[in-house]
Formats: C-alpha cells, structure tokens, sequence
C-alpha cells in the first residue's frame, strides 16, 4: 500500500519535468549539437580554435578564479550568520531572515548600480579606508577584481546562508552540551561536531553560489566593464552583438563542463571528506 | 448583504453601458477605415518616436492625406522585418544606422533614391548619400568628447587631453562592440600618425598602439552607455571619448554638471541613415516621406530635440551645436569587413 501510494506519488513531479525538458533539456541539447557542427559536418574544431587560443584561456582563468573567490567569500561570511539565525529566536530570527531574504527581490541590475555608488572614489568603502589610516589616500574600487568580488558575494549571499542555515537548524542541539559534558573545548566540538555535520549545507550552497558567479552576466558587465571577459560575457556577446552563433554556442559548453565538473567533483571530494571526518 | 447586491447591479449596468460605448468606438474606425487614406509603415528606432509622432506624422499625414504606422525598434531588428519578408515587404521606409544599411545593401533589400525622386538630395552636404543613393543621412548626431563640468573648467582643446596623467583612472571609451566605439579608433590613428585623417584612419595598427598609452587612464570601456554618464555625472569619470550628443547635450539640459566638446581635431557623425525598402507598397508615399526627412522644413524642426546636425544644406544649424568643427565621416564599408579582427584585437589589447 506504502510502496503503492509512493509511486503514484511520483506522478507529481510530471509538470515540472515536462517543463524542464521542453525549457530546459532541448534547448540545451541544441546548444551541444551546435558547438559541434561545422560548415563540413560534425567537427571538433570549434573547440580545438578556441582552446588553442591562448586569451581564451585567460578568459576561462577569470571565469574560475572570480566564481571560487566570491564562493570562499560567501562561505566565510554566511557560514557564521548561518549559525546565528539557527540560534537566534523571535523577533531577533525574524529580523534577520528578513535581513537575508529581502535582498533578493531587489533586481541585480539595482544593486550593481548600488554597488557602483559604494565603490567610487568618494564612496563609503574608500572613506573608511582613508579615515582610519588603512588608505593614504582613495583608491579605485570600482571596476577592479576585488570590487567585483565583493559585488557578486552581496548579491549571492543569501544562496550560501539559506542551506546552512537548514541543515545546522535540524543538529540536535544535545549533541553540542554532550560533547561539552564530556570535556570537549569548544573548537574541537565545532570541528567533530558541527562543521561534519553541516557539510551537506555547506555543500549545496558552495554548489549554488559557485554555479550562480560562474556563469553571471550582469555583475561583470556593470561592475568590470568590457575589459574583464568571462566565459559568460563572451558567450553573451557571441551571441548578441557578433551574431556568431558558433562561437558562442563553443564557449557556452566550455562554461557548461567546466562549472558541472567542478560542482560534481568538490561535491564527490567533500561528500568523502565529510564521511571520514 | 443587501449592499453587496445593489453594488452587482450598478457594476452590470456600468458594464453594460462600458460595452456599447466599446462597441461604438470600435464601429467607428470602421467607418472611418472604409474611407480610408492609404498606410505608410516605418521600421525605425524606438529612440525616434517622440521626434517622429510629434514633428513628422501630423505635418505629414496632412499634406499627403495618408497614415503613417511607427515600429521603434532597433536596426537589427528592422533588419530582420526586411529579409523575413522579402517576397512581400510590408515597410515602406527603413531609418536604420549606416552600418545596418549596409548588410540590407547587400541582400538586394533597398531601393536607390534618385533626384528626381527625391528632388532634396541635391540639396544634401557631401558625404551623406551613401552607395549610389542606396540610402541617406537625415540628421547627424554627432560624437566628440562629453566632461564633467565641475571638474574640467575649460573644455578638453584636444582629444589628446585624455591622455594627461592626471586623469589616471578617470576616463571611459565605449567598447569596440557598440557602433558609437569605432571612431575613438580612427581618431587615435590620426594622433598617432599625425597624417589627415582621410588617410590616417586605415592605420589600425598604430591606433591601437596609440591606445596603450590610453590604459593607465581608463576607469572602463564601457557597454552600457547609461552606466558611462552616471559615472561622469557622480564626478568618478571625467570624460568620455566618443560621447553620444543626443545622449550628452539632453543630460545637460536635464542640470547634470557635463557638456559636450568638439576638440580641434574634429567630430564624427553618427549614423542616422533612411532608405525605401525595395519593393514596399506605396512606393510614391515613401520617396515624398523620404524627400521631407531631407527637407529644410522638418529637419529644422527635429535637429533642436534630437541635439543633430542637419544634412539638408538650407537647414540653420541649431543653437549649442559646433559650428565650425571638422566633421569626419566613417567608411563603414572598411569596418564592416573588418570588425570582427578589430574587437578580438581589442579584447586581447585592452583588457585589465
């Protein structure tokens, strides 16, 4: 009867598949097939033109480098406030979850816009910076590496917090005092305790975000401007304003395999890791 | 309860009187459409259609006794509109920017305008008919170097201003990638070569090599042109080669602390082309439009709101605009071959 009831349930995840596979999987499929097409047939040049290319492999080195930096700066960040809203209860959780979630229904268009007045020379970053002595005098924020670092973090900030944040709310908090009973310091706790236990959230949300800064569009665009391409930005571009449907399809299935390899296999690593700890 | 009730039955009568007033309004432009005048269609930008509804259509719907249908869109666009019917064109008149016109030329899409079709083209500055009359220039919006006003007191004499060192950071180019990028390329063709720019601009070579020495002093090159003047008018950017003045002089008006130059060693038009579609119905109707968009009348009219120059030789050059500028006009056939290479080279050259 259980096993019954199960299946049929199954049945409920009809529109939303349909949806991806008509959405999702055929566009994607075409994209594929087009990378490998040439104007004789099938073809793997495309690819060997573009990883021949030695500024290709710059662009595919941002792309990677930007996406692991604003992930490691999301974790670190939203791993702590993670903890915190699990812990914090009433008007303090509701205050924070506010805090968290609300910034996603401001548009990413909005808040680059924000960023830019944030970064500018005379804007609040550079004159902390100035005022207590760290900076001699302003510096250029804006439309720099660590400028697009810390815009990209802010926007995908609430993707690394939200998994944790669900994960650390279901540990048992008895587990914690036990540990203490038992004579464990608090950071040896953290790191036999928690930290194993929270993994599958840090997991998912290192997976969103990573997936998310890997293949952002807009942030790059307002933030570094043209002269900072990414796999992204040139797959964009590829595709609207040179109207080389070849190139951008190429450059998209780079930045498909290399984001859906790398998200599988730190998942894979981190799942081993988690399991041995 | 009651009260619900009462409310339903004013909404029905609202309704009802709602749907015969629909019905005659609807019946109306039916009679009207019976006799109606015949239709011109026009495929331009969505940017003209407050120059085009309030200046053009009225004066021109009157005097030809017709009804002209606006699509604002964008060139690529009415590009498009142009091949997919091909077999059965249903615009009349393309306003499209020149390098468009030139991809419409080579699929055999536009009709060539003649004197004695449009008598006003001999009326036209030189350098505005384009490929034995295939299309024209209208206005001419032109680019040159746009400042912050709070910050450079005296406007930038040359475009070699942008390379002082004191602006280290603080200047912004379009990208290689957005059409109103190209003329910072033949303009640093002709500082680095020193040679007119007729003969200059085919010296991409040294144009790039010139812009090296521009790099220390970008704050960015930009795709969004919105993004650019915020950033000029915050004072974070101090200029922008290559500015739109259509773009520029309207934010001026509008109290943001930036004006427009036009340095010593000239300005460049931008593209504001209009041709007839080969093919496209009421042929006579769209060479008299063409003929009036090159006309003194209306061009004076839209050159003033549009921050232009006029083409049409009889038009007075409106207030603001500069007068005594060197105009350099783009051959748009060389970048058209050659594009693609200048913006890789440009990502390679450029990048941070």
């Amino acid at each position: 009867m259980n096993s019954m009831a199960g299946k049929r349930v199954i049945w409920l995840a009809v529109p939303a598949l349909a949806f991806l596979a008509i959405f999702y999987a055929a566009p994607l499929f075409y994209l594929l097939a087009r990378s490998f097409v040439g104007p004789s047939g099938f073809t793997f040049g495309l690819f060997s033109a573009f990883l021949a290319d030695a500024y290709n492999w710059r662009v595919i080195g941002n792309t990677l480098r930007i996406a692991m930096l604003v992930t490691l700066v999301c974790l670190v960040v939203g791993y702590p406030v993670a903890l915190a809203l699990a812990r914090a209860r009433g008007f303090a959780q509701v205050i924070l979850l506010t805090a968290i979630i609300l910034p996603l229904s401001v548009g990413v268009v909005v808040k680059a816009f924000a960023w830019q007045i944030v970064l500018r020379r005379d804007g609040a970053i550079a004159r902390l910076l100035v005022s207590t002595g760290i900076w001699d005098e302003p510096q250029r924020l804006l439309f720099t590496e660590p400028g697009l670092v810390i815009g990209a973090a802010n926007v995908f900030l609430p993707f690394m917090i939200l998994p944790i944040y669900s994960v650390v709310k279901l540990i048992d908090p008895r587990l914690w005092e036990a540990g203490a009973t038992l004579g464990a310091s608090p950071l040896y706790r953290f790191r036999k305790i928690i930290l194993p236990l929270t993994m599958p959230g840090i997991i998912s949300g290192m997976a969103f975000v990573f997936s998310m800064s890997v293949s952002m569009f807009v942030i790059p665009s307002l933030l570094m401007g043209d002269r900072f391409q990414t796999l992204a930005t040139l797959t964009g571009r590829s595709f609207l304003l040179m109207r080389n449907e070849a190139l951008g399809s190429a450059t998209a299935v780079v930045l498909l395999v290399l984001a859906v390899s790398i998200v599988v296999g730190s998942t894979w690593l981190s799942r081993r890791i988690g399991r041995s700890a | 309860m009651t009260s619900h009730s009462g409310r339903g039955l004013s909404r029905r009568d609202a309704l009802k009187t709602g749907l015969s007033a629909g019905i005659a309004t609807l019946a109306a432009p039916g009679i009207l459409r019976a006799q109606a005048p015949r239709e011109l269609v026009i495929g331009g930008a969505a940017s003209h259609k407050p120059w085009v509804e309030t200046h053009v259509m009225p004066f021109f719907e009157k005097k030809y006794n017709c009804k002209i249908t606006f699509e604002g869109t964008r060139s690529l666009v009415n590009l498009e509109k142009m091949q997919k019917n091909k077999d059965k064109p249903y615009l009349s008149i393309v306003q499209m920017d020149d390098p468009v016109m030139i991809l419409a030329v080579k699929e055999g899409l536009l009709e060539p305008i003649t004197a004695a079709k449009v008598p006003n083209m001999a009326k036209l500055k030189p350098g505005t008919v384009h490929m034995d009359g295939m299309w024209a220039n209208y206005l001419q919006p032109w680019q040159g170097v746009a400042y912050n006003t709070n910050v450079l007191k005296t406007p930038p004499a040359s475009w070699a201003d942008a390379l002082d060192p004191k602006f280290k950071g603080r200047i912004i180019v379009p990208s290689l990638q957005n059409t109103e990028g190209l003329p910072n390329l033949f303009m640093f063709a002709h500082l680095a070569t020193g040679k007119p720019m007729a003969e200059a601009y085919k010296d991409i070579d040294a144009a790039f090599k010139e812009l090296q020495k521009l790099k220390p002093n970008l704050l960015t090159v930009y795709s969004q042109m919105p993004q650019a003047f915020s950033l000029l008018e915050q004072g974070e950017a101090h200029m922008i080669l290559g500015a739109l003045s259509s773009f520029g002089m309207q934010r001026r008006l509008d109290g943001a602390p930036i004006t427009m130059a036009a340095p010593k060693e000239g300005i460049f038009p931008v593209p504001s082309g209009i041709a007839v579609v080969k093919g496209g119905p009421n042929a006579d109707l769209a060479f008299a439009y063409m003929n009036e968009l090159l006309g003194a009348e209306v061009q004076s009219k839209i050159a003033g709101p549009t921050f232009a120059m006029p083409t049409n030789t009889d038009t007075p050059v409106p207030p603001g605009m500069p007068t005594d500028a060197k105009i350099h006009t783009i051959d748009w056939a060389f970048v058209a071959e050659n594009r693609t290479e200048w913006v890789k080279r440009w990502d390679r050259e450029m990048a941070t």
